[in-house]
């Protein structure tokens, strides 16, 4: 029964894990992206580049990011400001517009809100750094998708993810000699190869991959399954009332305006007591409800820190008395503060620049895992076509359709990421709409190599387009130096700093799809050299060739 | 800074050490048919410990929690550097491994 | 799923005898029989086992502050947060069962005994209040 068992749970691993690798393959690359969302979006912004940021007190930044918010939106109903950090030297203001008078032309209802990034020390908005969605939209892509409403492609992904738990876990169970194998790698054994690196790039990070895609579900657990609180609230006040509960301090129900106007009281002080209440931890986001009005209230929270949890504690006051209302968070409970450290896990922003980077590297092994188990089916499903193919025969539809869809999915999506900041950085400044036009490069570029991929399926276009995505992200600090004030030779020396990690990684990774690419050509070249005995000789295709030495698409 | 160089270093000694331990990889280090013979338990051991040593080094350069986070990532990375150096590098493998617990045992001096 | 089952029949453990032969690498055709086996299992892996893991998360909402006394937004989260491993497990119970029929069956039972402690739970509470 045991063998049985380790039988069918490996078929359950190779299903789960097939049927939605290449939705994963994106997912993983993206996210893994996404721990140095603000690194991307500030290269994608060169002019912020020459900006100074010598350290200002948060107290101050808060004043003047007040200033500016009553001078251009003083009778807004919500402000709020983001305060600067070591990753974001910008101060980020946001605001809420009132609601337009009735009767006015719909253009001007569409944007409710009003933001600007404004300099800390002076308070002045930053001239106009290029539009564009940055490392967010690596962000918003891993769990948003595109090009469809925000549910239905949450739901795909998390239909995604749970197939991925299942794998991770049959795979667990399937593996016999996870101890024994721990270490091995044998290249250049064909099959047994794709195993080793399988194995390798999944248990070596396996608490990484099983951290990530069980907090994944975390983090939109309450969409996924929302019966726990509605079964239990429901003769107790509803959902509501449960994250009310759950998440204190949260101020779910809008503060109203009461119409009599009364100054902001200062927000200096607030920060002031807020900082010392946190025992001196900084302040990460104040919400000014109601500005200017007497039901004004100001929450305040403390920025993410070193605490594994995403949920951080807030104080509130009142907003034209400054006097203390209630401090929330401070003492989390026990299923709350499992759920915040969860969500935290996920989300990694706790984590300083080396543990952000050992992140990055175990979300690099995920991309690999979830690409050699891809092509480990292909491989696999390729043998048993061995014979037939050596009569002259074709594969059959469903292989040729992993293939092609391996190759699309694989090697199209770092040229498709590499398209992306070129674009970024060839587009004209003022061009309407620029967000979307770097995310339409993006696309465009994606749909090409998966068209081609399917096309021609070969080992040339394998290499064609891996070694396209080396040229593009290995030449970015030149494109960087072309078109930006901080040039890897200038970033090294005097900073910004995450301008020089960008350009370092995108070399970094230039250097390993040309390695890739140099793999696929010694294979090819392995594969044609090799004889071939067969009843009639098989015609020179690299499909046939490649089968025959019982290797990989 | 020495007890991150602690972390690291002690995790890469430590997986070369468990490595070794194994027949598998003694043969591709030392060439076929060696075995780790009377050194197994030692290095099981001595690899073990030395892991330890890395969440011990963790768990006070970042903290309870955080601690436990660094030390996966730094296990993580080290046995993948570990499996590219018994492939890459088998024959340097025992000089890079030691020269590992060399810089393990210097960070140790300087933490204590 | 015409293509799972043309190359990788299910090994469904009845089916290979004590003195296993080696399979054929290439199965062409694996029957009616095997399609709907493993649509079947895929069915009830997907839809049942959410339905098991909802079932258990509410179970939990509700059970833990009746057991425990736990307080209620806590056991709610907990349920929740527990709710997807029960879809693994019951994921994997589905295709290990030894047949599509007893994978439904155990899905039933589980879904039946967490439904009885619901109706229960709410109906005990209802009465009580």
């Amino acid at each position: 029964m045991k063998d049985g068992f380790r039988q069918s749970m490996a078929w359950l691993h190779t299903w789960s894990g097939l049927l939605v690798g290449w939705v994963l393959f994106m997912v993983f690359a993206a996210g893994t992206a996404s721990y140095f969302k603000d690194e991307i979006t500030f290269w994608m912004k060169p002019e912020l580049h020459a900006i100074s940021h010598g350290s200002v007190a948060q107290a101050v930044a808060a004043e003047n990011a007040a200033a500016y918010l009553n001078r251009n939106a003083g009778n807004a109903a919500r402000w709020f400001i983001t305060l600067p950090t070591a990753r974001e030297p910008a101060v980020g203001v946001l605001s809420i517009k009132p609601p337009p008078p009735a009767g006015s032309p719909p253009a001007e209802r569409r944007r409710g809100f009003d933001r600007a990034a404004l300099d800390p020390a002076t308070g002045q908005a930053i001239t106009a750094p290029r539009e564009t969605r940055g490392g967010e939209f690596f962000y918003r892509l891993h769990f948003d998708l595109h090009y469809m409403p925000a549910l239905w492609a949450r739901w795909i992904v998390g239909f995604c993810a749970m197939f991925m738990l299942v794998a991770i876990v049959s795979g667990i169970v399937t593996h016999k000699r996870i101890f024994k194998d721990f270490f091995t790698f044998r290249p250049k054994k064909g099959q047994r190869s794709w195993l080793d690196a399988h194995n390798v790039t999944a248990v070596l990070a396996l608490p990484y991959h099983a951290m990530i895609t069980y907090t994944g579900l975390v983090t939109l657990m309450f969409m996924y399954m929302p019966w726990g609180p509605q079964v239990a609230y429901k003769a107790h006040g509803g959902t509501d009332t449960f994250f009310a509960e759950a998440i204190p301090g949260g101020l779910r129900t809008q503060i109203k305006p009461s119409g009599t106007k009364a100054a902001l009281a200062p927000l200096a002080p607030m920060v002031a007591q807020a900082t010392a209440h946190w025992d001196g931890a900084p302040v990460g986001r104040i919400v000014v409800h109601q500005p200017n009005d007497a039901n004004a209230v100001v929450s305040i929270t403390r920025a993410e820190g070193r605490h594994l949890s995403y949920e951080q504690p807030s104080m509130q006051f009142n907003g034209t008395t400054g006097a203390l209302i209630g401090t929330f968070g401070d003492v989390p409970k026990a299923a709350a503060e499992t759920r915040g450290v969860l969500y935290g896990l996920h989300i990694g922003r706790f984590a300083d620049p080396l543990l952000r980077a050992l992140f990055f590297v175990s979300g690099l092994a995920g991309c690999l895992m979830v690409a050699t188990g891809l092509l480990l089916w292909a491989v696999k499903e390729r043998q048993k076509y061995a014979k037939a193919l050596k009569q002259g025969g074709r594969i059959g539809f469903g292989l040729r359709l992993v293939d092609g869809l391996n190759l699309g999915a694989i090697a199209g999506l770092p040229v498709a990421m590499a398209a992306f900041f070129w674009a970024n950085r060839l587009l004209p400044v003022d061009v309407v709409g620029r967000n979307e036009a770097e995310i339409r490069w993006f696309f465009i570029v994606w749909g090409a190599t998966a068209v081609l991929g399917l096309l021609r399926p070969t080992l040339r276009m394998w290499q064609a387009q891996l070694a396209l995505g080396a040229l593009l992200f290995a030449l970015l600090p030149v494109l960087n130096a072309f078109t930006g004030p901080a040039a890897l030779t200038v970033s090294l020396r005097s900073g910004p700093s995450s301008v020089a990690g960008f350009d370092l990684v995108a070399i970094a990774l230039g250097l390993g799809l040309a390695g890739a690419a140099w793999l696929v050509e010694r294979k090819r070249r392995k594969a044609l050299a090799a004889p071939r005995k067969a009843v009639k000789p098989p015609p020179p295709t690299e499909l046939t060739a490649s089968a025959a030495a019982g290797q990989g698409s | 800074m020495p007890l991150l160089g602690l972390v690291f270093a002690a995790s890469l000694a430590g997986f070369c050490a468990l490595s070794l331990a194994m027949d598998r990889h003694s043969e591709d280090v030392f060439g076929r048919g060696s075995t780790p013979g009377a050194w197994r338990r030692w290095l099981q051991l001595g690899g073990t410990a030395l892991l330890c040593l890395s969440l011990w080094a963790s768990l006070e350069a970042a903290g309870g929690s955080v601690g436990w986070v660094l030390w996966l990532g730094a296990l993580t990375a080290a046995a993948l550097a570990t499996v590219g150096l018994l492939s890459g590098l088998p024959h340097r493998f025992h000089w890079i491994a030691s020269a590992a617990g060399g810089v393990a045992f210097l960070s140790l001096l300087f933490c204590l | 799923m015409i293509l799972i089952l043309q190359v990788f029949p299910l090994p469904l453990s009845h089916e290979f005898p004590n003195d296993l032969a080696r399979r054929p690498a290439l199965v062409v055709s694996a029957g009616v029989r095997y399609r709907m086996s493993v649509a079947s299992r895929a069915v009830a892996a997907i839809a049942g086992g959410y339905g098991v893991a909802a079932l258990s998360a509410a179970v939990l909402a509700l059970g833990l502050p009746a057991l425990f006394d736990m307080a209620r937004s806590e056991a709610a989260l907990t349920g929740t947060l527990v709710s997807f491993l029960v879809y693994a497990v019951a994921v994997m119970w589905v295709f290990a069962a030894r047949s599509a029929w007893r994978a439904w069956t155990g899905l039933a039972i589980a879904a039946a005994l967490q439904g009885l402690l619901l109706l229960l739970w709410t109906q005990g509470a209802g009465g009580a209040a």
